[in-house]
């Protein structure tokens, strides 16, 4: 097998890289603005909760996390598509770190904003949606592209529960073609063309903000 | 089939006996990925060719995922004759691909140091190394404690990649359990919450070591 | 030590410490130092002033190699500047330097700020470069926070320690870069008192401030730079008494008012 053929044979995961990708944002952005903004605006026993379920997703490891839904689920009786729980514990894993960026920018906002916003006579929630959050959004702007990295390389793990990614049908070739060194420098060079322009786009984004 | 809790909590002290492969996974990767990214930071910081060649590695590295790499090292070192053990790759794997992360923690830790203590370092006549090892090294240290403490809870959460390469981690033990006894719920839940409880108290002492340290810092 | 010793820094007055003859710098295309001539006396006592951006700061620093030039000559009785790092080094040696942001080593006590190039540099060993510490300490009148770190003293306790540090080396030279710039008001007495307190002993010095108070009372002699030029270079008395050119009569007017 030519180092072409590899190429496109490990090519053909990238639909489903893209897909869990995706999918794991759907899980990953709503999870970090609701409770990033939890954290923020809840104190006493609601903000342990909320911070107690961050933790969850953010502290433990992923492939663990992922082998444990993966297997336990379907004992609970809850049967969901390999592609689903992947999105489900990829996606609310990122959450997890995001939603400490998005509390982390909210909290760096000068409380003259806050004022400046009750001054004017706005609600909280206007405060927090008009002045607060698109601030904070927009800081934090580089830390969610270094998580949406994260995620991409995370989307490796969903080879162990028979998803057909990218990593996978590297194996899937290397079981047919003895060439290691072919196959999983391919491997390692198809996530680099994937992730390096998002990495750039980070730095660009970064001195944007900067200036 | 359910959850059978009994079965559980059998599981435990077979899994807990794991722990110590866990931890020497974690310890020694955090000191290979230390050492190799402090080297790669230096590297880059002279410049020059290498300089550029590890800037372009560093960036590689931090855009491939952590599997990849195993995977790599896995496959492709035998075919170099080079045979090491499962354990041993994973170290050097997770070491390798850490050491991307590590190289821009020093980075960051140098350049927080003010341009002035170099120039006051220069204008009393301390050489490089003196200067290094004086006046920059213990104030990078300090900068990067916090940092570092944070990629060690990191590297602990990423041993149970080892169990892929079938080294007997706590994942792995917990697999060995599941294919002997066909149940994987209980183990590997057991496994999960052993590893979440692990990387809470570890995240926990680093950050009394953080706020020991800026009480220090602030003498 | 004799009493009646002089003072290690004090000289022959007639021999010419530093020499600086056709000194050329450029920032990339920036032109920042200009035909620079300047004879540094053994005992001399010179200031540097002008406004900001004139290119003293430059000047200073250039003095003792923390910035290379591109044009001219800096010469020391001995050896000579930029010839090579082995010659800048041994320059060096001979030079304090006194920053405005004082740049003390945050992570070690102020006794060990003032003996690690004791230790390092002229291999003293540690008993000895206490000791020599603590003299200087004492002589910037500090002697009692020798066991403290940076962060625990104000701005004017750490320029006096700043001073302290380059004094330890016994330069034969002290270079003070806008020693009180950096400081809150109330403090800037307590540096300046410790710094005519050390011209009164006979050290050689190149001091780049605003106090005109200071030099008044300390310089024998005012250098007025502006853009990259000295502009004036004349006795404190002249200079203070009735300065020939306009631009540093407007400065000399502008500093004073405050």
């Amino acid at each position: 097998m030519s180092t072409f053929n590899i190429w496109l044979g490990i090519l053909q995961g990238l639909g489903t890289t893209a897909q869990v990708t995706a999918y794991g944002l759907v899980f990953a952005v709503p999870f970090a603005l609701v409770f990033g903004v939890a954290q923020f605006l809840t104190t006493g026993m609601t903000r342990f909760l909320v911070t107690a379920i961050i933790e969850f997703w953010r502290s433990s490891a992923v492939v663990v996390l992922l082998f444990v839904f993966y297997y336990v689920l379907p004992v609970m009786g809850i049967t969901l598509s390999a592609l689903t729980v992947s999105a489900l514990v990829l996606g609310l894993n990122t959450g997890g770190y995001a939603s400490q960026a998005v509390r982390a920018g909210l909290q760096s906002l000068p409380a003259g904003q806050r004022e400046a916003g009750m001054a004017l006579g706005l609600s909280r929630l206007a405060i927090l949606l008009l002045i607060e959050l698109p601030q904070a959004l927009i800081a934090m702007g580089p830390t969610f592209i270094n998580n949406l990295i994260q995620l991409v390389k995370a989307t490796s793990l969903v080879s162990l529960v028979t998803l057909t990614d990218m990593t996978f049908r590297a194996k899937e070739i290397a079981q047919t073609n003895y060439d290691p060194v072919a196959i999983y420098s391919a491997l390692l060079l198809a996530f680099f063309v994937v992730c390096y322009p998002i990495a750039l786009a980070g730095r660009w984004l970064e001195a944007r903000i900067q200036s | 089939m359910g959850f059978n809790l009994d079965f559980a909590l059998s599981t435990i002290p077979t899994i807990m006996e794991a722990l110590g492969t866990t931890l020497l996974a974690t310890v020694l990767s955090c000191l290979g990925a230390s050492a190799l990214g402090f080297t790669l930071e230096m590297i880059r910081r002279g410049g020059g060719a290498p300089g550029l060649a590890v800037r372009f590695l560093i960036d590689f590295i931090r855009s491939t995922p952590v599997l990849a790499w195993l995977y790599f090292l896995y496959f492709v070192m035998p075919f170099y004759g080079i045979r090491l053990g499962a354990m041993t790759v994973g170290i050097l794997g997770l070491s390798l691909y850490y050491s991307g992360y590590l190289a821009e923690v020093f980075k960051a830790g140098i350049d927080a140091i003010p341009k002035g203590q170099q120039e006051a370092a220069r204008a009393l006549s301390l050489n490089r190394r003196d200067t290094v090892v004086f006046v920059i090294a213990p104030q990078m240290l300090r900068n990067v404690a916090a940092p570092l403490g944070n990629y060690l809870v990191s590297i602990l959460k990423a041993t149970p990649y080892l169990a892929i390469l079938a080294v007997p981690e706590m994942l792995g033990r917990a697999f060995d359990i599941a294919s002997e006894t066909y149940r994987y719920a209980e183990p590997l839940t057991v496994a999960g919450i052993l590893f979440l409880g692990l990387a809470l108290i570890v995240a926990y002492g680093v950050k009394r070591v953080e706020q020991r340290l800026l009480a220090a810092g602030r003498r | 030590m004799l009493a009646q010793a002089p003072h290690p820094l004090s000289a022959d007055q007639s021999m010419p410490h530093v020499r600086i003859h056709g000194l050329n710098k450029w920032f990339g295309a920036v032109h920042v130092l200009k035909d620079i001539d300047l004879t540094i006396r053994a005992g001399a006592r010179i200031v540097v002033c002008g406004p900001s951006g004139s290119g003293k700061s430059t000047l200073i620093r250039c003095i003792n190699g923390l910035e290379a030039f591109q044009k001219g000559k800096i010469e020391y009785e001995a050896t000579s500047l930029g010839k090579n790092t082995r010659e800048t080094a041994k320059a060096r040696r001979q030079t304090g330097m006194v920053f405005q942001g004082f740049n003390l080593f945050p992570h070690l006590t102020v006794l060990a700020n003032c003996t690690l190039a004791l230790r390092r540099v002229l291999l003293k060993p540690a008993r000895e470069a206490e000791e020599i510490a603590m003299r200087h300490l004492t002589a910037v009148r500090i002697p009692e926070k020798a066991k403290a770190y940076p962060a625990q003293l104000s701005g004017g306790q750490q320029q006096r320690v700043a001073i302290a540090r380059a004094l330890c080396l016994n330069p034969r030279v002290m270079l003070f870069d806008e020693p009180t710039s950096a400081l809150d008001p109330e403090m800037i007495k307590e540096v300046l008192d410790v710094m005519i307190a050390l011209a009164r002993t006979g050290v050689t010095m190149v001091c780049v401030t605003h106090e005109m108070g200071f030099a008044r009372e300390v310089a024998d002699e005012i250098v007025f730079m502006d853009e990259g030029r000295i502009v004036e270079q004349a006795s404190s008395k002249g200079f203070f008494s009735g300065t020939a050119h306009p631009r540093a009569r407007l400065f000399l007017d502008t500093v004073l008012r405050h």
